[in-house]
């Protein structure tokens, strides 16, 4: 049958002005910029920012539904104050007016900073601005701050910061451009969402191969060319294995190891002594190399240098050293590190182990490129191209997320190093303000907090040994969350996930208020929920709640605004000014130093003002010093005058784009008063492209270390050493052993292990979780997996993303679950150690088999986020958190279910096992107590005129 | 496929309407050429009862439209469109069959009411032939697409109505014998017809495969895998309805679809044909007799929809349609 | 002209970006929004989308793959969907789109049966049909800056797995990537000549496997300066001398 073809006139569009804005999204932290149409007053299309450094003018699927946030009925409207004689948790609240709210702030805050300012313990989760949340907590003088590194990534930060001076997570990206050979560990998502997807159609262009390590096959990992499914957990010893064919094969970069790394330094080999283990030094500190030209041990290294690689070699006074390489190579050349005795345990077999490790060795040694772009090393000499091992790695939460993480991420930088694919063309990339010295040079104040007076440094940062931890004369933690303590020493992002458990047990002491901003703790960001819900809810003696004043700082009704005492309601991305700074997480790409904002594009319908005001407002009050004038006035009118105005150093604020008076300074500069006009008028983002000679080798390129000091992003210009053998580590180890000359922790467990756990080189152990038989029974690995249209507990108010994930079931190999006699969509339990829950089973091929995942953070409490009590998010979806405990379990009952090293949350050591339920039990459990429902609509029909 | 009870009321009546129609026109037809006029008036009552029954189809299938304010356009396309056309007919049939009605009841001459009944009986099985078309035509649906379903519905419309003018005769007390024997072998016709589509259906003709769906042939597979590989659904990306699944994902349970399947086994073909063949006089259980095949049908056209499977299910899942 | 979409299945990573931005677009365009949703904060969250993104397995573990599949209305030539249309609401221009006039449209379905692809859903609002336009209210609005003068999917698609053009012109973009990677129409047996084209994953590309000792050290023995690779080292630098007693202390 012909079809009739017809031509018609079309519907006139709607004749309303358009207005057309531009911003940043935060629909998650990837900070796409978004350019935004209005029709009349209404929100019509908001669409990627072609001009835009991190996106190019792509959107994702939460960013492209932002309007649907925007209708949210989860919208808080007012300051709330929990009803007299209501529980906490029970969700009952009057609305009182901002001057009362920010009153009783005030009050509260005062007296505690009058008295005992570590007794406030102020934590953020998602936000982008700790820059000046942490400037305020150090202001207020309280140690207790920290954002969600802790339970986030802060093993892949730290392992880089320890290691290369960059990182996975946001300091480094992949050169999407030139990289032939990539390989993704442990990625579902990732912060840099939008540009990895940019990036792997890239790949596929040029016709590099794409080899995701994952248990799982789905997302990025369904396009990998090749899909490697390792068992959770052992990603480690699969790299070491990949460490030990580089070296059996000898395929590694002898220049780039002697040059940039510390491969050749030499570390003393006298067991028992109080420098065991670490780098042997001249007179003026410089480490120890063996010059084979000269046949002499000297500390004067340049380019030329002919540095010994390996070897063993006398210092002068007698003493045994070792380059970092010959002690890496004694390790990893060992038989336990062969691909045949780790592919039992990998679940990898040993051909494809081995054929990883040559693939990438034929590519950056035999395949790589060279640019003809002209640099000067950080010695002076100059160089007329620039080489680039086109090998790129990137790796987030598979490895982050399990408590052997930070060592393991570790052994994928010396993957790296070994390739020499380090901030070259085609590998692996710092973003700027990145390369830093390794580890920055910023340590975390070591000093008690006293009355009236900001802290003596900033609350986080990087211990370089023992005497760099947070703890008092008796060793004792003085932080809530046991950062920088014997228990987790180098917790370089806090721990947020033990403050509540800490804080409710008085350990290391009680505190009087919890004020949260922009973190679900009673839901998806805690461990063992259930009982982190009872815990904030738990009273003393007397009656009196263990943690007095809960202050939650939250634009939408989440689970956490219910056990608030008050709730200070913030805006939407699309009502408020913000500043994406270089102080903080960078934007920036490998080869542009960009910084955003956003400004309001939606006026204010409800009485809510934007966090940060309230912040610069309180600071103020309090009378901060870096917020008030000597004589006790004002200094910042607001939030944009604040980031305008204030200076970390001179010429060095938050914004680094149209600085100057006249604003045609870059990075540096004076304060522009009209610095946010500008930006609004340049699409709300500032690029710096970095000239072609100080895009590559940063850590030892001159001209860009001296550009990186004049921007402040560094202070000495002075190689950036790559650390294959961690000093740092070996002092906390020494000090376990009872050898340092210094702070040693009088504890047996916390002895055995630093002695264990800071192994100097990388090393793999079992997930602490799984030490000493407590898998027994519990057979299956259980991770989630972030959806990509969904982000953590905020989009289930999303009436669009919502119709595309309102539930999730627990997937599960096929034959596993076929020899487990399980069905697609019986109801099951699941149980740890910890405890049970039931939810639905789904099979499917591409999971490896003992593993079993979900998707994370679907589920919801009944009645919030305005959603009705029988939504499938309350009903049928589940929270793997309630399985998981914060402890670990056992005897070790005091330790964090974290790394070791880190303090990094081990979400992913999870072990379970699965039964089938009985007929009659359906239905998600454990059930919650519903929350009062909101009134919502019935039908949508957003667009209609 | 979702069973509209619009549409099922809608194609029953009508069809059951159409084919007494064109049961009393073809009467009428043998009696025009016969030149005999007597005992027309139970026959009128009957052919009245028929257009009643269309007229009430048609409503109930305005009914299923989402917007009926429209329904005046439904003649647009009649050059390719079945249901246009199933419009355009039922329209013009029932104005003819009314002609016919009125010619009767006059008592018009036998000439220019034969002429009327060859028209009305034209389009009776124009109409019905365009209902089964609607379906048949669908491609994406293999229950459907194929010549017994036309067959199938001038069968059992015919049937039914046959049925329909039977029983009303014998309750207006004036029975014919002849037409009870037209009945029975329209049903054991009409039986066969359905029995031969049933086995069509269960068979593996015209089959499409979740692997066709999805190109596996054409290279969507992991590389080095077989042509053959089997695929799978791992995510339909809604965890709720859409209008895809309610109109398409529908799919009875065994026990209901085994419950309608006797029903039409006994209402259409069983007991429909026991009373023709039992020859009773009761008026009632000629009544009775109806019913059981109007609801016989309403079961068999129920299980007409929601056996039918859609290809869209493929790409929810569903392995083979 | 024959105007559509390629999608490229050996990128897309089934993020349903294309999904919501169609969503956004066409729920407030003239053409056929909005575009109602149902139980939005409710049990059964329900909503009327022109391009949904399904998730299929192919093969058995290890060696299966999972493929993501966003299926939209394939504009196709033979489209049956618009001969069934009673009322004439359903139509294709001469251009190849495919639309539904929501002025004409009685709700009646035949349409969505007659698509073999999911394409066209119910709006229970309206009680009219309504389907992907192909953004028709983009792709020839002048007062848009050329560049966006695209579909809202394609402009969205973070992979650049969607890619808009007339198939009739052989020298478009869409031509010559669908012929170059053998793009296929989804149910062919079925004879709709969907416009739409997927291309299936591209081959794994083959890296050879170094061997051991190969490499950079064997560049250096090879003769210095200009042997051919990028790595060459003189073989008389102090380099050279460094690797040499490098590699004899590690594989000696
Ligand atoms: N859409 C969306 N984007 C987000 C977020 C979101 O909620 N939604 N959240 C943001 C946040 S806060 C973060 S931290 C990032 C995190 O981004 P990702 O690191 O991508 O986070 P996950 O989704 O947890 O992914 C972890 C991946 O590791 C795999 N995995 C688990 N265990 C192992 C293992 O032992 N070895 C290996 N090799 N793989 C393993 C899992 O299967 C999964 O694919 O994403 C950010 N981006
Ligand atoms: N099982 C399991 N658990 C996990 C993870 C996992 O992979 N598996 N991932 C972990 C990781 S990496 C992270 S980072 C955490 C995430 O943990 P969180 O950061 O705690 O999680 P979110 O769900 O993003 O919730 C943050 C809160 O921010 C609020 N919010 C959103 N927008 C705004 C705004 O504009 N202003 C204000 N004031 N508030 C706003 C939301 O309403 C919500 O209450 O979850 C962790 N939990
Ligand atoms: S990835 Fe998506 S949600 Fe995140 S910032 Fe970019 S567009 Fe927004
Ligand atoms: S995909 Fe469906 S709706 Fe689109 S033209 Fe083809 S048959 Fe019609
Ligand atoms: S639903 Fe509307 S567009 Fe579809 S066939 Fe019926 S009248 Fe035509
Ligand atoms: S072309 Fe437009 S209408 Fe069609 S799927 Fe893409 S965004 Fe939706
Ligand atoms: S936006 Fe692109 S990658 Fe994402 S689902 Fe759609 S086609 Fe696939
Ligand atoms: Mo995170």
């Amino acid at each position: 049958m012909p079809v009739p073809i017809e031509f018609r006139t079309l519907p006139k569009p709607s004749d309303a002005p358009q207005r057309i804005e531009y911003s940043t999204c935060y629909m998650c932290a990837c900070r796409c910029g978004i350019k935004v149409t209005f029709e009349g007053a209404n929100l019509r299309f908001i669409q990627g920012n072609r001009e835009h450094p991190v996106n190019r003018g792509v959107i994702c699927a939460k960013g492209s539904a932002g309007i649907m946030k925007q209708l949210s009925p989860a919208k808080l409207a007012k300051p709330l104050k929990r009803r007299e004689g209501t529980a906490r948790g029970d969700g009952i609240f009057d609305e009182i007016e901002w001057d009362e709210a920010l009153a009783i702030v005030e009050a509260r805050l005062r007296t505690i900073r009058d008295t005992d300012p570590k007794k406030l313990a102020f934590f953020t989760g998602r936000d982008q601005m700790q820059a000046l949340t942490g400037l305020w907590a150090q202001q207020f003088g309280t140690p207790n701050w920290a954002a969600h590194g802790g339970f986030c990534s802060v093993n892949m930060a730290a392992a880089g910061l320890y290691t290369i001076g960059y990182s996975f997570w946001e300091f480094g990206a992949v050169d999407w451009d030139r990289a032939r050979y990539f390989v993704l560990w442990g990625v579902a998502e990732d912060h840099s969402s939008n540009p990895i997807k940019i990036g792997l159609d890239k790949l596929k262009r040029s016709g590099a191969k794409f080899v995701s390590i994952n248990p799982v096959r789905t997302g990025y990992s369904a396009i990998a060319d090749e899909w490697i499914p390792v068992r959770p957990g052992t990603d480690g010893l699969l790299a070491l294995s990949l460490v030990h064919v580089l070296l059996t094969d000898g395929t590694i970069d002898y220049e780039f190891l002697a040059r940039y790394t510390n491969a050749p330094w030499l570390v003393i080999c006298d067991p028992g002594a109080a420098d065991d283990g670490l780098f042997a030094r001249d007179h003026e500190a410089r480490p120890l190399v063996h010059d084979d030209g000269s046949n002499t041990l000297t500390g004067a290294v340049t380019f030329d240098t002919c540095v010994a690689l390996f070897g063993t070699f006398t210092l002068a006074d007698g003493r045994t050293a070792k380059t970092s390489l010959t002690l890496a190579a004694e390790r990893y050349l060992d038989a336990a590190y062969a691909p045949e005795q780790v592919a039992p345990q990998c679940g990898v077999d040993a051909a494809t182990i081995r054929k990883l490790a040559r693939e990438m060795a034929q590519v950056a040694f035999n395949e790589s490129i060279t640019l003809p772009i002209e640099w000067t090393d950080v010695w002076g000499n100059v160089h007329a191209s620039v080489i680039g091992r086109p090998v790129a790695m990137y790796a987030m939460r598979g490895i982050a997320a399990h408590s052997n993480g930070f060592h393991t991420c570790r052994a994928l930088h010396i993957v790296q190093m070994l390739l020499g694919a380090l901030d070259g063309p085609g590998n692996f990339r710092a973003r700027a303000p990145y390369p830093k010295p390794v580890p920055p040079r910023q340590v975390p104040a070591t000093a008690p907090s006293h009355p009236r007076a900001p802290l003596a440094g900033s609350p986080l940062g990087f211990p370089m040994r023992p005497e760099d931890l947070a703890i008092d004369a008796d060793g004792r933690p003085l932080r809530i969350d046991k950062a920088f303590s014997w228990q987790a020493p180098l917790a370089a992002h806090g721990m947020m996930h033990m403050v509540i458990a800490n804080a409710v047990a008085g350990d290391p002491y009680p505190i009087d208020t919890l004020m949260l901003f922009m973190a679900n703790m009673a839901w998806n960001s805690s461990m063992n929920t259930t009982g982190t819900r009872e815990m904030l809810r738990a009273k003393d003696a007397n009656g009196a709640y263990r943690i007095p004043f809960i202050i939650v700082a939250d634009a939408f009704r989440s689970e956490t605004v219910a056990f608030a005492d008050l709730v200070l309601p913030d805006t939407t991305y699309l009502e408020r000014h913000d500043a994406i700074s270089l102080l903080d997480r960078p934007i920036s790409e490998a080869d542009t130093i960009a910084d955003a904002i956003r400004h309001p594009i939606v006026p204010l319908d409800r009485d809510v003002r934007p966090f940060q005001e309230v912040l610069v407002e309180l600071a103020s009050r309090l009378g901060f010093s870096a917020f008030v004038k000597p004589d006790g006035t004002r200094r910042y009118r607001d939030y944009c005058d604040f980031i305008v105005r204030y200076e970390r150093a001179p010429g060095i604020g938050f914004l680094g784009g149209w600085r100057g008076a006249s604003g045609d300074a870059a990075l540096v500069g004076a304060p522009n008063p009209r610095q946010w006009d500008a930006y609004i008028a340049n699409q709300s983002f500032f690029e710096f492209h970095l000239p072609p000679a100080l895009q590559y080798y940063r850590f030892a390129n001159r001209r860009y270390l001296e550009f990186a000091r004049t921007t402040g992003f560094i202070t000495d210009i002075e190689p950036i050493v790559m650390q294959l053998w961690s000093e740092p580590l070996q002092k906390f180890r020494l000090a376990g052993l009872g050898q340092y000359a210094g702070p040693r922790p009088h504890d047996a467990a916390d002895r055995a292990r630093l002695t264990t756990y800071f192994d100097p080189l990388p090393f793999w152990y079992p997930p602490l979780a799984s030490q000493g038989g407590a898998d027994d029974g519990f057979t299956l690995h259980a991770i989630t997996q972030r959806p990509m249209m969904m982000y953590h507990s905020w989009d289930s108010q999303n009436a669009w993303l919502r119709q595309i994930i309102a539930d999730n079931h627990l997937y599960m190999n096929t034959r596993t679950a076929a020899a487990a006699g399980l069905a697609d969509d019986d109801w099951i339990w699941v149980e740890s150690h910890h405890g049970a829950l039931r939810c639905q089973l789904r099979t499917m091929e591409g999971c490896e088999p003992n593993t079993v995942w979900t998707w994370n953070a679907v589920a919801k409490q009944p009645g919030a986020w305005a959603l009705q009590t029988d939504a499938p998010e309350a009903t049928s979806a589940f929270l793997l958190n309630h399985l998981i405990p914060e402890h670990l379990p056992g005897g070790a009952a005091r330790f964090s279910n974290s790394d070791p090293v880190t303090g990094q949350a081990a979400w992913f050591d999870l072990r379970v096992r699965v039964r089938k339920c009985a007929a009659d039990e359906t239905g998600a459990w454990p059930k919650v107590a519903a929350l009062p429902e909101q009134p919502v609509p019935e039908r949508l029909r957003w667009g209609a005129a | 496929m979702h069973a509209a009870l619009s549409v099922i009321v809608f194609t029953v009546l009508s069809g059951a309407g159409l084919g007494a129609f064109a049961i009393v026109a073809v009467d009428d037809l043998c009696r025009a050429m016969a030149s005999r006029v007597d005992a027309t008036q139970p026959w009128n009552i009957a052919a009245t009862l028929a257009l009643l029954l269309v007229i009430a189809g048609l409503c109930a299938s305005v009914l299923h439209l989402a917007n009926p304010r429209n329904a005046w356009r439904s003649a647009a396309r009649f050059r390719t469109s079945w249901l246009s056309r199933e419009a355009v007919f039922s329209l013009a049939f029932i104005v003819v069959a009314m002609v016919d009605l009125a010619l009767r009841w006059t008592d018009a001459g036998m000439a220019l009411r034969g002429t009327v009944a060859v028209l009305s009986l034209l389009l009776a099985w124009t109409v019905i032939h365009c209902t089964a078309m609607i379906y048949a035509s669908l491609k994406p649906i293999r229950a459907w697409h194929t010549w017994r379903v036309p067959l199938n519905y001038l069968l059992l419309a015919h049937a039914s109505g046959a049925m329909l003018v039977a029983a009303t005769l014998q309750v207006l007390g004036a029975p014919s014998p002849i037409l009870r024997i037209i009945a029975a072998v329209l049903v054991v016709a009409a039986a066969i017809a359905k029995w031969d589509h049933r086995r069509y259906v269960a068979s593996d003709a015209g089959r499409v495969t979740l692997e066709a769906a999805l190109g596996v042939a054409h290279g969507v597979r992991p590389p080095g895998a077989p042509a053959t590989v089997a695929a799978r659904i791992l995510d339909t990306g809604h965890s709720r309805g859409t209008f895809l699944t309610r109109e398409f994902g529908v799919t009875a349970t065994p026990t209901r679809r085994d419950i309608a399947w006797w029903a039409m086994a006994i209402g259409v073909y069983a007991l429909p044909l026991a009373w023709l063949a039992s020859g009773a006089r009761n008026p009632a259980l000629a009544i009775a007799a109806c019913i059981a095949m109007l609801a016989g049908l309403l079961c068999e056209r129920w299980l007409f929809f929601v056996e039918a499977r859609h290809t869209v299910r493929l790409y929810h899942g569903e392995r083979r349609v | 002209m024959k105007l559509g979409l390629v999608i490229d299945l050996d990128t897309c990573v089934g993020c349903h970006a294309c999904a919501t931005a169609c969503k956004e677009w066409n729920g407030a365009s003239a053409i056929s929004g909005p575009l109602t949703d149902d139980s939005p904060y409710g049990a059964d969250p329900t909503g009327t989308w022109f391009n949904r993104v399904r998730h299929y397995e192919v093969g058995e573990y290890p060696g299966c793959k999972t493929i993501n599949v966003p299926m939209s209305c394939l504009h196709c030539e033979d489209a049956a969907c618009v001969s069934v249309c009673p009322t004439g609401a359903s139509y294709k221009r001469p251009d190849g789109i495919v639309l539904v006039d929501q002025d004409r449209c009685m709700g009646c379905n035949l349409c969505a049966w007659a698509c073999p692809y999911g394409a066209r859903e119910l709006d229970p609002a309206s009680g009219t049909m309504k389907k992907c336009t192909l953004c028709v209210d983009r792709i020839f609005d002048t007062a848009l800056p050329v560049e966006e003068r695209e579909p809202a999917c394609v402009l969205a698609c973070p992979t650049h797995a969607r890619h808009y053009g007339d198939f009739d012109d052989p020298e478009s973009k869409v031509s010559k990537l669908s012929a170059e990677r053998h793009g296929f129409g989804l149910l062919g047996e079925l004879d709709y000549k969907p416009v739409n084209r997927y291309l299936p994953p591209r081959a794994p590309p083959v890296v050879a496997a170094a061997a051991p000792g190969s490499a950079l050290p064997q560049a250096a023995e090879g003769g210095g300066e200009g042997a051919g690779t990028p790595d060459a080292v003189a073989a008389e630098s102090p380099l050279s001398r460094l690797i040499a007693r490098a590699r004899a202390a590690l594989t000696g």
